[in-house]
């Protein structure tokens, strides 16, 4: 096996394989550009080599540690959404029944009314349900009437939008949303944002059971959500689905 | 760690498409991941379009990661070195990078406050780093915080690129043993 160890770079007696020293050069990334895409190849090809590499990834990576963290401007999440956002409604739009998207403008109106700035998809994962129902529209308002959000939800097809109308800022804060079924305890639809554009992909489980006379809520919570899974902080708006 | 565990459901989730959790595991990592990117490629709006693409390319490629063979974090952080190095090597020849930069000589070992900060493996390895000659080491931290290449390393050190080459594999071989 003695031919397998290195002659590398004119160090004859090092204690190490070729492969070894080239899976330490891809994780430290200290080779020039061809060379590693050629790293990341092979690693897709050979699963050896792979494990040599996430090995040395894995022993390397507490480095990171010592790095300070540096937040981010919010505009990169928007720009992260924005690309990832068409892939769902790309792959609903398939099924090509054309309703949500053209009735837009009936609660885009319902959101300008309010002062709206811009629309948020909430889309599910699953494609569309075959039966036909009744889109649900119902406008979020606090209990001074003033409208945050007009949401729209589409059974047909699964999907929720929302367009938030009015303007809360409540940094450190997460804005959740809720479903209010009868007299069971609210469940949450998800954290939403309600001060500028964005899109949620809500799984079919979470769309479930949205009918008219169901009531909506926005909750105040600590960022990432309500930690219970029920809401804990104060409603700031409040609306009923109905059919149309 | 249970934090290791929290963000591996969130990327499970998201590889299912919720976009809630892909939102959390954005807001608990993007922090680190920019700073990562951030220390590789200095300018912001260049660092800001890696952090991007970095995260959509996690959004599309999370049913891949397996946590059976990274850990979420190191998976993360991975995507977004690499991310970074490739646009930084791409980067048309200036006069700034990388040998004006390397040689501005920097003092890579962490201050003891930030090693507080760091986590248990984090000590480890940097205690097993500083075991090594003191050359050595700086050589590899340049490499792994800054994406230098042992070219520009090899010049900056003013020793031939093989020799490079043979302090930084000899020197992650002793260091990995003296973690164990």
């Amino acid at each position: 096996m003695s031919d397998d160890r290195a002659m590398i770079a004119g160090e004859p007696h090092d204690d190490f394989s070729v492969d070894e020293a080239l899976a330490m050069d891809a994780a430290l990334g200290a080779l020039g550009r061809e060379e590693l895409r050629a790293a990341e190849r092979r690693m897709r090809s050979d699963p050896a080599f792979r494990t040599l590499v996430e090995n040395w990834q894995a022993t390397l990576a507490p480095l990171a540690d010592d790095i300070a963290p540096l937040a981010p401007p919010p505009a990169v999440w928007d720009a992260i959404m924005a690309d990832i956002a068409p892939a769902p409604v790309l792959r609903t739009a398939a099924a090509a029944r054309p309703s949500l998207w053209n009735s837009l403008a009936l609660w885009r109106g319902l959101a300008l009314a309010g002062g709206a700035a811009a629309a948020v998809a909430l889309l599910p994962l699953a494609g569309p349900a075959p039966a036909v129902a009744p889109m649900l529209v119902a406008t979020l308002a606090a209990t001074d009437g003033t409208a945050l959000v007009a949401a729209a939800y589409d059974p047909a097809r699964g999907a929720v939008v929302l367009a938030p109308a009015g303007h809360r800022d409540d940094p450190g804060k997460s804005a959740e949303l809720w479903a209010i079924e009868g007299t069971a305890p609210p469940r949450s639809l998800g954290v939403i944002e309600v001060d500028h554009a964005n899109a949620h992909l809500l799984t079919k489980a979470r769309l479930a059971g949205l009918k008219p006379g169901v009531t909506l809520a926005i909750s105040i919570e600590p960022l990432g959500g309500s930690p219970t899974g029920l809401p804990t902080g104060p409603v700031v708006a409040t609306g009923t689905l109905k059919a149309v | 760690m249970s934090g290791a565990a929290e963000l591996t459901a969130l990327l499970v989730k998201a590889a299912d498409g919720d976009q809630v959790s892909f939102r959390e595991l954005y807001d608990r990592t993007s922090a680190k991941l920019f700073g990562i990117i951030a220390r590789i490629l200095v300018e912001r709006g260049e660092a800001e379009d890696v952090l991007q693409e970095v995260y959509v390319t996690v959004w599309r490629k999370a049913a891949e990661f397996d946590p059976a063979r990274a850990s979420p974090i190191t998976w993360l952080a991975t995507i977004a070195r690499n991310r970074a190095i490739d646009r930084f090597r791409a980067r048309a020849v200036r006069p700034s990078s990388p040998l004006d930069e390397a040689a501005e000589v920097r003092d890579e070992a962490p201050s003891a406050d930030v090693l507080i900060d760091a986590g248990r493996d984090a000590v480890r390895v940097q205690t097993a780093l500083a075991e090594l000659d003191p050359r050595h080491a700086a050589v590899i931290r340049s490499a792994y915080f800054d994406g230098l290449t042992y070219e520009a390393l090899s010049m900056r050190e003013g020793v031939p690129v093989g020799t490079l080459k043979s302090w930084v594999r000899r020197g992650l071989i002793r260091m990995k043993a003296g973690l164990t």
